[in-house]
């Protein structure tokens, strides 16, 4: 793939991700006081309609996206790299790697959304941070399989064992001999996990807990407005075609920054 | 030979000789970053010849024989000329097609056949997966063709559980499965013991012969591409085109007109040429076996480059040599002068829960410092397991290592870092020795750093007089692994070790990659960091003259045992256990 061609791939998360960070400022009503009437059709001052209580869609669908962004980015590159270094620890140190599968196996059992009622509820003032460590330790054991997986072969290559030999210590080979080369392989799984933390914020924000109302944020809307959905079918359409390109876009942008050959493995044929 | 001829069904009426098999015109390849890898080359495979790709390492081989099954090595790609395979050109060719045309009329067999088995599949299903006879008898046929026959559990083994040699047999019975009329073969017998060799070199002759297969090798050893080739193509980098030199086959047929098959090619920039010739100009001049002296000869006329003439040379070579640091005898007791840098004692090795066949039984070596040791063996004797156990990648089950007296540990992690730094193993695959996603420089500018064998600031100095050592120029330090071809690959393993500057290192099989010339001068570079450092060598070698001419003792090593060892001349001359005298007892062994 030419440098453009990644470019090309990269831009559109890159302005979604821009247009969530400076939404709050771009909007062009307060996101807490009625414009129109509830659940009001598109026109006039709104240009996505009205909400449940009067409220501008558009201003509030700029201004709810920074949050839910922000925490899944983080959510899903401490779950990559948390699983990452896991996994690649894993592969070196068998037996440290059948300590974590079997943790990972035990975690894996606990369903996302107990899990996350369960660190939200006896942690109340948490809020956004309740629901990141929530969705951090959920994510975790799933990732770290994989990453074990993947680790596994580049852990077994003459490469990492004449390292080994030649007096490296434990964290030179998984940051500089394993890691590296599991590159493509760790953006489709940063992509995945991704996805995976919009899908958990967002249960968080439908579920009422985490971000609460009056707050702006995609998932709240989907939920608030999901009564009015036949009067103002953008309230809830506009924040899940938001949440759902998000998704697509940070995919499409992990899938062309993996390498496409040559220093991705040396291939034999 | 036990080859049977029914298992090549003919599909209609053979190929008149003259139709070429296969025919390259003009190609060129070059990598995205303006490489030029190939230029302007020329080939032509006729069905019942035997071609050989012969050349310095970096000079295209493998790019040649990958360019005739469509598929170049990712990263670059053909930016004039023509491949046509059995009629076909192979980059206009549908992606369909092509997978009919690879699978039914076109084999490979790549430099390193261990990593195309599937690590899962046992070898039984491995040969039974291409072929349309799914019998155990073709399966013990096709591995009796290759000189591998069923010991009862070799069939359910996997391909970890193989040796070098092994795996590399049975990537040759996978391609041979499929019936092809095309067979490319990327360096078949390096890393294989002599007899063995020359076994496979007489099977490929007789493939071609017999079926009428169009086989193109490419190979580093002059003796082996004498005996069986046809035609020799000698790609050449950085120099015009040298032609073809062919010679009757020994099939009998007359040589073709000449010219027609020239492979003008340059490898990379000037500079690669520039440094094959540095690298052929530090062999000694007196050698028989220079470029200058066979460049753009026949090889049929050179038949004067006997192994005799070779060891003469080296001989002379060893003369000079200064006498030091003779090899004490394995039992002879450890007076404090003179302790071994290295000794094993009885070691043991089992793989898994096969206990019953251990991969080494009671194995002991001793190398004093400064000396040089061969282990050989035929492929499977547990060489290679012997030489990870002292370096501490395999686990042992029995048995003691010492440095320099002192024991080490089993495994790596109970080892200090200078002990570690102290046992360096060039490894005999070059392909997974050096980390895709890190240069060359850094490959090399990390021993340093970490051994803090130079000052910070000089490291790049060092790293760019480690590869001129090796015969690389400075310009590969920003390279990444896959802009380097096998022998490339291998000769920055070999600095990676040298950079660490061990007591002791253990070269397996690092030569057989190697052209000629490269090898000589590695050997002669290794030579010389023993007789100024003291480095002590352990060498892993099929190539016996090689061991006869570089070490002072040697150790034979037979099914996991150690069962001869001594004083090289004496175990050469007066072999007196069996294993020794099938090693020595073969055409190219001529000590």
């Amino acid at each position: 793939m030419s440098p453009r061609a990644v470019a090309l791939r990269v831009l559109p998360a890159l302005l979604l991700l821009a247009l969530a960070l400076a939404g709050p400022w771009l909007a062009p009503h307060p996101i807490d006081a009625p414009v129109a009437a509830p659940y009001a059709e598109p026109g006039g001052d709104a240009l996505l309609g009205g909400d449940q209580l009067g409220r501008d869609v558009l201003s509030r669908l700029l201004a709810g996206g920074r949050d839910l962004v922000l925490s899944s980015l983080l959510v899903a590159a401490l779950v990559t790299g948390g699983a990452a270094v896991l996994g690649a620890i894993g592969a070196l140190r068998p037996r440290v790697g059948r300590l974590v599968e079997r943790i990972a196996d035990v975690l894996m059992l606990l369903p996302a959304v107990l899990g996350i009622l369960l660190v939200t509820l006896s942690w109340p003032d948490g809020g956004r941070l309740a629901v990141i460590a929530a969705a951090v330790v959920l994510g975790v054991p799933y990732a770290v399989r994989l990453a074990a997986g993947a680790a596994a072969p580049v852990a077994a290559s003459g490469y990492v064992e004449a390292a080994a030999a030649g007096g490296e210590r434990l964290w030179h080979l998984v940051l500089r001999e394993v890691l590296p080369n599991l590159r493509a392989t760790l953006l489709a799984l940063f992509g995945l996990r991704f996805v995976a933390a919009v899908y958990l914020v967002a249960t968080a924000g439908f579920l009422q807990v985490g971000p609460q109302p009056p707050a702006a944020d995609w998932a709240l809307m989907i939920r608030e407005n999901s009564p009015g959905i036949l009067l103002n079918p953008w309230s809830v359409v506009a924040p899940s075609l938001a949440i759902g390109l998000l998704a697509l876009c940070v995919n499409l942008a992990a899938a062309a920054l993996a390498p496409q050959s040559g220093r991705k493995a040396v291939t034999v044929l | 030979m036990s080859h049977t001829p029914d298992r090549y069904r003919e599909d209609g009426p053979p190929a008149p000789a003259a139709t070429p098999a296969a025919r390259i015109t003009d190609l060129t390849v070059t990598a995205h970053d303006g490489r030029i890898l190939l230029q302007d080359a020329r080939l032509t495979l006729r069905p019942g010849r035997l071609t050989a790709l012969t050349g310095p390492s970096g000079s295209g081989k493998t790019t040649l024989l990958r360019a005739l099954t469509g598929l170049l090595p990712p990263g670059t790609e053909r930016t004039s000329g023509h491949v046509e395979v059995l009629g076909h050109d192979v980059f206009t060719l549908s992606e369909r097609d092509l997978r009919t045309l690879r699978r039914e009329r076109l084999a490979f067999v790549g430099q390193d056949p261990g990593s195309g088995l599937n690590p899962r599949m046992r070898v039984r299903s491995l040969l039974r997966e291409l072929s349309d006879d799914r019998t155990p008898e073709a399966v013990r046929a096709l591995l009796e063709e290759v000189r591998l026959p069923d010991d009862g559990t070799l069939v359910t083994r996997r391909p970890a559980a193989l040796s070098g040699g092994q795996q590399r047999r049975v990537a040759l019975a996978r391609a041979l499965a499929r019936r092809p009329r095309l067979l490319l073969l990327d360096e078949p017998t390096a890393g294989l013991h002599p007899e063995l060799r020359d076994d496979i070199g007489d099977l490929l002759r007789h493939l071609a012969g017999e079926h009428d297969l169009a086989v193109a090798l490419s190979c580093h050893d002059p003796e082996l591409v004498e005996r069986i080739a046809d035609e020799v193509v000698e790609l050449r980098a950085g120099t015009p085109a040298p032609g073809t030199s062919r010679r009757s086959g020994v099939s009998g047929r007359p040589p073709e007109g000449p010219g027609e098959d020239r492979v003008g090619n340059r490898a990379g920039d000037p500079a690669e040429g520039r440094v094959a010739h540095r690298a052929v100009g530090s062999v000694r001049s007196s050698a028989g076996c220079s470029r200058e002296d066979r460049a753009g000869d026949s090889i049929g006329s050179s038949v004067g480059r006997s192994p005799g003439d070779r060891k003469e040379v080296r001989a002379g070579a060893a003369e000079q040599g200064p006498v030091e640091g003779r090899t004490r005898h394995r039992g002879s007791g450890t007076g404090s002068a003179d302790v071994p840098v290295l000794d094993v004692r009885g070691l043991c090795v089992v793989f898994g829960r096969r206990s019953d066949v251990p991969a080494l039984d009671g194995v002991s070596l001793s190398v004093a410092p400064g000396a040089a040791t061969g282990i050989v063996g035929a492929s499977g004797s547990g060489k290679t397991t012997l030489v990870r156990a002292v370096v501490g990648l395999q686990p042992i089950t029995a048995g003691t290592i010492r440095l320099d007296g002192a024991p080490l540990s089993t495994g790596l992690r109970g080892r200090s870092r200078e002990q570690r730094r102290r046992v360096q193993l060039v490894t005999q695959n070059p392909l997974g020795a050096l980390n895709p996603s890190r240069t060359v420089g850094a490959a090399l500018g990390r021993p340093l750093r970490l051994h803090r064998r130079c000052a910070s600031g000089a490291a790049p100095v060092r790293v760019a007089e480690l590869l001129e050592q090796v015969g690389l120029p400075a310009e590969f330090t920003s390279r990444y692994p896959h802009e380097l071809s096998g022998g490339q690959r291998q000769r920055v393993a070999i600095a990676r070790a040298l950079a660490a500057d061990p007591d002791v290192l253990i070269c397996d099989e690092v030569t057989s990659a190697l052209d000629t010339a490269t090898a000589q001068s590695i050997m002669d570079l290794l030579v010389r960091l023993r007789e100024e450092r003291g480095t002590a060598l352990v060498l892993i070698s099929h190539d016996l003259p090689l061991i006869a001419d570089r070490t002072d003792t040697v150790t034979v090593l037979d099914a996991g045992r150690g069962v001869e060892s001594g004083p090289t001349a004496t175990v050469f001359t007066a072999p007196t256990h069996e294993a020794t005298r099938a090693l020595l007892r073969t055409p190219a062994g001529v000590v």
